[in-house]
């Protein structure tokens, strides 16, 4: 099996204006040439095979547009080498647009007064797909989601949650070899996060086609993706299978209570008790991310049933989504 | 894949114009205001030009159908860019919000791709005034008519309007740069206003910028000598169509050099 992407200790740098403060400052950055250089990806390798998907995760910032904008072409990475599908994309832009499909959660790509199927007929034209091909896939379209509904109607009068449907389904319409997802259930309703999950999921395995998703939302990862790349100020921190990351932290346990007065509180106050775990709380929950390496979990909940009246607890394994809160703050150690 | 040429754009226009007209009209109160308006708008050009000539029989040796010619030749010559690159005007929006990134991941021509979304239809009514305007004038002035002039007529209508084109395409582009490039846009957009007079009742500072520097003089004033005086016209008359063809393919340059350096916004 061959790599459908290949990137090879890819930079990316921009420059930036040191930017004064105040009016003054504002007036001498007009005549400035005090520029400094900004690594928003540095040395980056990963390399993805046809069909996969992979969930590609950082916080705000990490430099994970970066990385997907230059997987698409518009930008040139500063150092290294990219391929897509065996194109390099800044150079073939338009060749390889013809490859991807990309999907941004929050900015739809098809003609906002037309209706769906207009969309569809243009984008057939603009990607020169057979007429069968392209039955085939509307009657693929057909047998996963109930779009009948959604064809005539005209994009600006979809909600959210229809859009993003309708711009998934208009990626994968020239059946081509990646497909970009970009937070693509951001604002949505359970119901639908759900359905956009099992569509995203059907499309992969029907059509092989290979997946980049990034996301904030763990349930995504947790619904589709067997391998993450995590990356952190344009570094990589982890680019493995799912389960071996839950491995490493392996030895951690979430441990809720429930306890009388203002949770917010009381979690500042138990937090100060037990500095080595970290504490939140919620309208329901306080909960404390106990390293049973350092102290068992009975200990700490009778060290707080003794300061505390405990009325209810819980006790979870580690989340995914606790997983890649500790790795952004901490790192891989 | 197929190679795509002219008549992969030209099939692919069509049919995005056919449903954008097709979802206008089922918005029948906004087409029909906006129609009125055009009316309107129109109108209102033509009396405050009535006006000023009613009180100046001729400016500079120019007569009133002379300059009504004038009038018409540059609304016919609007037209284009009122109808096709009106987009144009929405870009510096496109790009401020990071929008604009949506443009670059179709196999297909950046710049086309992007004018193509838009199909102003006021400007059709634009077109039916000026071609009135137009044949009316010619009709006074009694120019007579050969296939010779019509042809001349046409090649230079289409010099107009590329100018006119390229001006607005260059002055959107600077948006790529600059953050308020809508000024830069509305000067131009100002301009065009000047293109109605005959370019020797300026100064000469004036004629100089509006022939080298904004060749706004070429929208209507260089290209209607060669039919309103046929017996003196100057060089840079029939050097427009030329001019008129490197300035689009300048500003069609800096418009994709600008776009292939969109990088976009953090999302």
């Amino acid at each position: 099996m061959s790599a459908i992407i290949e990137i090879k200790n890819v930079s990316k740098e921009f420059k930036v204006l040191n930017r004064r403060e105040g009016l003054k400052g504002s007036l001498k950055d007009l005549f400035s040439r005090d520029y400094k250089t900004v690594k928003a990806v540095d040395n980056i390798s990963m390399s993805i095979q046809q069909g996969e998907i992979v969930g590609y995760l950082g916080p705000n910032g990490a430099g994970k547009s970066t990385t997907i904008k230059m997987m698409t072409g518009v930008l040139e990475p500063t150092s290294g080498e990219i391929l897509v599908g065996g194109n390099i994309p800044y150079q073939n832009r338009t060749k390889n647009a013809q490859e991807i499909g990309v999907v941004f959660g929050q900015r739809s790509q098809l003609w906002w007064a037309l209706p769906l199927v207009e969309s569809f007929k243009i984008l057939k034209d603009i990607y020169q797909i057979p007429n069968e091909k392209y039955e085939g896939i509307l009657k693929l379209y057909r047998s996963l989601v109930d779009i009948d509904p959604l064809l005539h109607k005209p994009v600006r009068q979809m909600s959210l949650g229809q859009r993003t449907l309708s711009d998934i389904l208009a990626a994968f319409l020239h059946d081509p070899k990646i497909v970009f997802l970009d937070e693509p259930t951001i604002g949505l309703d359970v119901a639908m996060k759900s359905r956009i999950r099992t569509l995203i999921h059907a499309l992969n395995k029907e059509r092989n086609t290979t997946v980049i998703l990034t996301t904030h939302d763990m349930g995504d990862v947790d619904a589709l993706c067997k391998r993450i790349v995590i990356i952190d100020k344009g570094k990589m921190l982890y680019d493995n299978d799912i389960d071996h990351l839950k491995s490493f932290f392996g030895s951690y346990r979430t441990l809720k209570i429930r306890i009388d007065g203002e949770l917010k509180e009381q979690a500042t106050l138990i937090q100060k008790e037990l500095p080595q775990f970290s504490v939140s709380a919620n309208d329901e929950w306080i909960s404390v991310l106990v390293d049973e390496e350092k102290a068992k979990v009975i200990e700490v909940l009778g060290k707080l049933q003794h300061s505390y009246n405990v009325k209810d607890m819980q006790l979870e394994e580690i989340s995914t989504e606790d997983v890649i809160k500790k790795i952004y703050e901490e790192g891989v150690q | 894949m197929k190679r795509k040429g002219l008549r992969f754009y030209a099939k692919i226009y069509c049919k995005i114009l056919a449903q954008d007209l097709k979802s206008k009209m089922s918005y029948r109160a906004d087409f029909i205001i906006s129609t009125i308006g055009m009316i309107f708008t129109n109108i209102a050009g033509f009396i405050s030009f009535w006006i000023l000539f009613r009180n100046f029989p001729s400016i500079n040796g120019w007569g009133y159908y002379e300059m009504l010619f004038l009038y018409g030749f540059s609304l016919v010559s609007l037209t284009p860019v009122q109808c096709f690159f009106d987009n144009n005007w929405s870009l510096r929006q496109h790009v401020y919000t990071g929008d604009f990134i949506k443009y670059c991941f179709r196999p297909i021509n950046t710049f086309f791709y992007y004018q193509s979304e838009i199909f102003d239809i006021k400007g059709l009514g634009q077109l039916a005034f000026g071609l009135i305007t137009l044949i009316y004038s010619w009709i006074k002035i009694g120019l007579g008519f050969t296939p010779l002039m019509l042809l001349k007529m046409i090649v230079f209508l289409i010099t107009a309007s590329l100018i006119m084109i390229a001006l607005q395409n260059a002055a959107a582009a600077t948006c790529f740069w600059i953050q308020n490039s809508f000024y830069v846009l509305d000067l131009a957009y100002r301009f065009r206003d000047y293109a109605k007079y005959p370019i020797t009742i300026f100064s000469p500072v004036f004629r100089f910028i509006f022939t080298f520097l904004m060749p706004i003089a070429f929208i209507a004033y260089y290209p209607s000598l060669v039919i309103l005086r046929p017996d003196k016209v100057p060089l840079l008359s029939w050097l427009s169509p030329i001019i008129g063809i490197a300035f689009f393919w300048l500003s069609y340059k800096i418009w994709m050099h600008g776009a292939k350096n969109y990088s976009g916004t953090g999302s």
